[in-house]
């Protein structure tokens, strides 16, 4: 074992920043470094009482490890540790309800397309196997369809609650757009994931909706035409649908919950509109605008406060 | 927003967001909770609803019905109200694009910086409107029945009239209650109340206007024909009322039978006396 | 201070232009990426496919006085989802057609494509979505379509009636180019509504 110890490079919790040499991590390393031999005097004298606070130290040293080479802490204490304004109630958790149950149909639509088969002659049977034969097929498939209507009710509700509060003001506007963005995404997805189980709703329901799309003048029959893969519903129509339920929309689903998230992060959640921060007794309101003007207000250095 | 009002709303800000607490655990908490929520609101629909699969899709039907999945009730509404060809392309593209703009660049042309929606009636109500009007439309297209299948009650005697009703495509020109289309032929809720039997016999095989002539159901299958015209003529717009005097109204349709013969002599001038008294019932 | 190698009059230098050009590469090689892979996308729009006739029964089969329902298949190997129902009847004298004529009308509603059924009692057309309605010779008499019900062309080989590619006809029943559903035709709208290549050239007209 203390060979392991051996191998195992010296700075293992989180080093000091260049120039700090008695930062928050071990001080003792960059003196050994720079002296060229191994730190490691004390082994020899108790090897046992070494090992066990090596032990102890194990997993301090390895985010230390880990943080040294992806730089991740700032990231997530600013992320976890910022604040949310005084007020915010059950309202603001219709958001990340929506980004669990998108994550619901990202995890049920992998393990259904594990057995689905996007084929105009299979789909079917294949859609009825998975669901009569397989083990907790029904379950999960069900899961999958009905989680697409809480999704799209959770992301209409989200999105009233964002009128009413009027949280999509200054200086959110961007991220109303992409919310608006993610939601046509998002009935794109309702209206490509219809048709793959082909049964009679699901045929239906994509020629109308794909004609819909043809009424468009001048580039609307083109269009039909691409959705198609054809003039008439073809041997590719469901895999065309299969992919962009699959991989494109998805695709771009993730990218704008990112951006969603990022912005949400760096805007900072909204406070409830009926709040006035003028409310307050005098004095504290002064001490706290004097505060804010002294260069105390952006978003990191509030995250960079909590943390500390 | 101007610099002043944007200065203002970001100061106010801050001193809320000094005041609260941080997202990891407070908000985390709430956020799980809610995700434990939707998890069992999912799981106990896909237990208790299943994932039914309908008959498979069949290019070839002409009697399938198609609707479409609930989530998109309040758009295939909107294709059935708008009844005019010119206007489709308002209603398929124009419509939802206009919409969709509008929600888009909300941000852009509500420059309001109130926030409260109290305070902001305006927007709040027209924020309502289309949450109950979008609400409405989904209702409607929920309920929009077939139009082979018409929903009144009737006394079991005139349940096979009903049936000849629903699938001789009276429902494509007329409505039944509130089934079938509202026009181009008036409403037949209330028909019995308006026109005798003889007289409905009389339209249904004349067919005034533009309305087909049902002539060769009456001579090929002189059953069905009477069960529709006895069907057409229980309707006399009171349901309950209809079923409870069904003996009645039968006896009259008996009657109504001897009546065509009495009146059989004057055919020639019938097809004028018919043709004025369905022309009155036409009229809304 | 002037670069190596700058001559007077120089607008760019060397440097600079092979900055610019080297971020063009970038884009290039973008480009070589994306559209082929559209292009890919987008090539059925250009595919017309094959003449194909089909027998759908001998001439007596057929009457003037009403349709008669045939399962025809317009996309070849998908099975069940390539087929679709075509209503035929023979041409009627009274309507002005030609006796010897077949006509072939697609249950394909003009308005958005949803099925629709033809009802013998009262001789039209009826969709079951949004309430379109047909006369005898597929005309809108009702409801929202936009045009009258498609056709297929029609032939007779061998005392069988064959019936061949789909066309759309304008509300005086001309023959057009096939559209799908929801596109006008006729007029200004052949403009707004292209024909597309994929579909197949109409009958002359009659």
């Amino acid at each position: 074992m203390p060979d392991l110890q051996k191998l195992l490079p010296p700075p293992m919790r989180r080093p000091p920043k260049p120039g700090h040499p008695n930062g928050a991590g071990n001080g003792d390393a960059p003196a050994a470094l720079k002296n060229g031999d191994e730190p490691e005097s004390p082994v020899t004298d108790n090897p046992g009482k070494r090992l066990t606070t090596g032990v102890k130290d194990a997993p301090a040293d390895l985010v230390g490890w880990v943080d040294e080479r992806m730089g991740a802490t700032s990231f997530l204490t600013a992320m976890l540790m910022r604040k949310i304004p005084k007020g915010t109630n059950w309202f603001y958790t219709l958001g990340s309800a929506t980004l669990f149950a998108f994550v619901v149909q990202a995890i049920t639509g992998v393990f259904l397309a594990m057995y689905y088969t996007p084929s105009p002659v299979e789909a079917y049977a294949s859609i009825t196997h998975l669901t009569n034969d397989v083990f907790l097929g029904e379950f999960v498939r069900g899961m999958h369809k009905w989680g697409a209507s809480v999704m799209v009710i959770l992301i209409f509700v989200h999105m009233a609650r964002t009128f009413f509060f009027g949280a999509y003001k200054y200086p959110r506007e961007i991220n109303w757009v992409i919310g608006v963005v993610l939601l046509i995404l998002t009935m794109t997805m309702g209206f490509t994931g219809y048709l793959l189980p082909f049964d009679q709703r699901s045929y239906w329901a994509t020629i109308v909706g794909v004609n819909i799309n043809g009424t468009g003048p001048l580039v609307g029959p083109y269009l039909s035409d691409f959705l198609r893969a054809g003039p008439e519903f073809g041997a590719t129509t469901l895999q065309r649908f299969y992919a962009i339920h699959m991989l494109l929309v998805p695709g771009a689903i993730i990218a704008m919950i990112g951006a969603h998230l990022y912005l949400v992060v760096k805007m900072g959640t909204t406070a409830p509109p009926w709040l006035r921060a003028d409310r307050k007794p005098k004095e504290s309101r002064s001490h706290e605008v004097d505060a804010i003007a002294n260069g105390d207000g952006a978003n990191g250095s509030s995250g960079n406060g909590a943390a500390s | 927003m101007n610099t002043r009002e944007k200065e203002e709303y970001l100061r106010e800000y801050e001193v809320l967001k000094k005041k609260g607490k941080p997202f990891f655990p407070y908000a985390i908490m709430k956020d799980s909770v809610m995700a434990c929520v939707v998890v069992a609101v999912i799981i106990f629909m896909s237990l208790y609803l299943g994932a039914e699969q309908g008959p498979k899709a069949d290019p070839t039907t002409t009697t399938y019905v198609p609707r479409p999945e609930w989530y998109f009730f309040f758009l295939f509404e909107l294709l059935r109200v708008i009844k005019p060809p010119e206007l489709v392309p308002i209603a398929t593209i124009g419509v939802p694009t206009i919409a969709m703009v509008l929600l888009l660049l909300l941000p852009f042309y509500d420059r309001n910086p109130e926030r409260n929606p109290l305070k902001r009636p305006i927007a709040s109500i027209a924020g309502i409107m289309t949450i109950v009007a979008m609400a409405f439309l989904t209702f409607l297209g929920a309920n929009a029945g077939s139009p082979t299948d018409i929903e009144i009650d009737v006394a079991p005697e005139y349940e096979a009239g009903k049936l000849v009703a629903a699938q001789s495509g009276c429902l494509a020109c007329h409505q039944f209650g509130e089934n079938g289309n509202n026009g181009p032929g008036p409403k037949l809720t209330e028909i019995g109340a308006r026109l005798n039997p003889a007289a409905i016999a009389r339209s249904l095989e004349i067919g005034p206007g533009i309305m087909p002539s049902y002539a060769s159901m009456a001579e090929d299958e002189p059953e069905k024909f009477s069960d529709l015209v006895a069907f057409l003529s229980s309707l006399n717009g009171e349901e309950e009322v209809a079923a409870s005097e069904a003996s009645t109204t039968d006896q009259s349709v008996e009657s109504a039978g001897g009546d065509a013969a009495v009146v059989e002599p004057d055919a020639g001038s019938s097809a004028d006396g018919a043709g004025a008294t369905t022309g009155s019932g036409e009229t809304p | 201070m002037k670069p190596v190698g700058y001559f007077e009059g120089e607008s760019m230098t060397r440097r600079k232009v092979f900055a610019v050009a080297g971020q063009a590469l970038g884009g290039v090689a973008g480009l070589a990426i994306v559209l082929p892979a559209v292009g890919f996308a987008v090539a059925p729009i250009f595919d017309q496919p094959e003449e194909d006739w089909q027998p759908v029964g001998p001439l007596d089969d057929f009457v003037p006085e009403t349709y008669v329902p045939r399962v025809i298949t317009i996309v070849q190997g998908i099975g069940e989802a390539g087929k679709t129902t075509v209503y035929v009847r023979r041409g009627s004298v009274d309507l002005g057609e030609d006796p010897d004529s077949y006509v072939a009308i697609s249950t394909r509603c003009a308005h958005l494509g949803c099925p629709v059924r033809f009802v013998q009692a009262a001789g039209n057309f009826i969709c079951p979505c949004h309430g379109g309605v047909y006369g005898f010779q597929g005309e809108v008499i009702g409801g929202p379509p936009v045009r009258p019900l498609d056709r297929f062309q029609t032939r007779v080989t061998d005392d069988l009636v064959e019936i061949g590619p789909r066309y759309s006809v304008t509300s005086q029943l001309e023959p057009v180019r096939a559209r799908d559903p929801g596109e006008f035709t006729g007029g200004v709208w052949e403009y707004l509504y292209p024909p597309r290549p994929s579909t197949a050239a109409p009958p002359s007209s009659s």
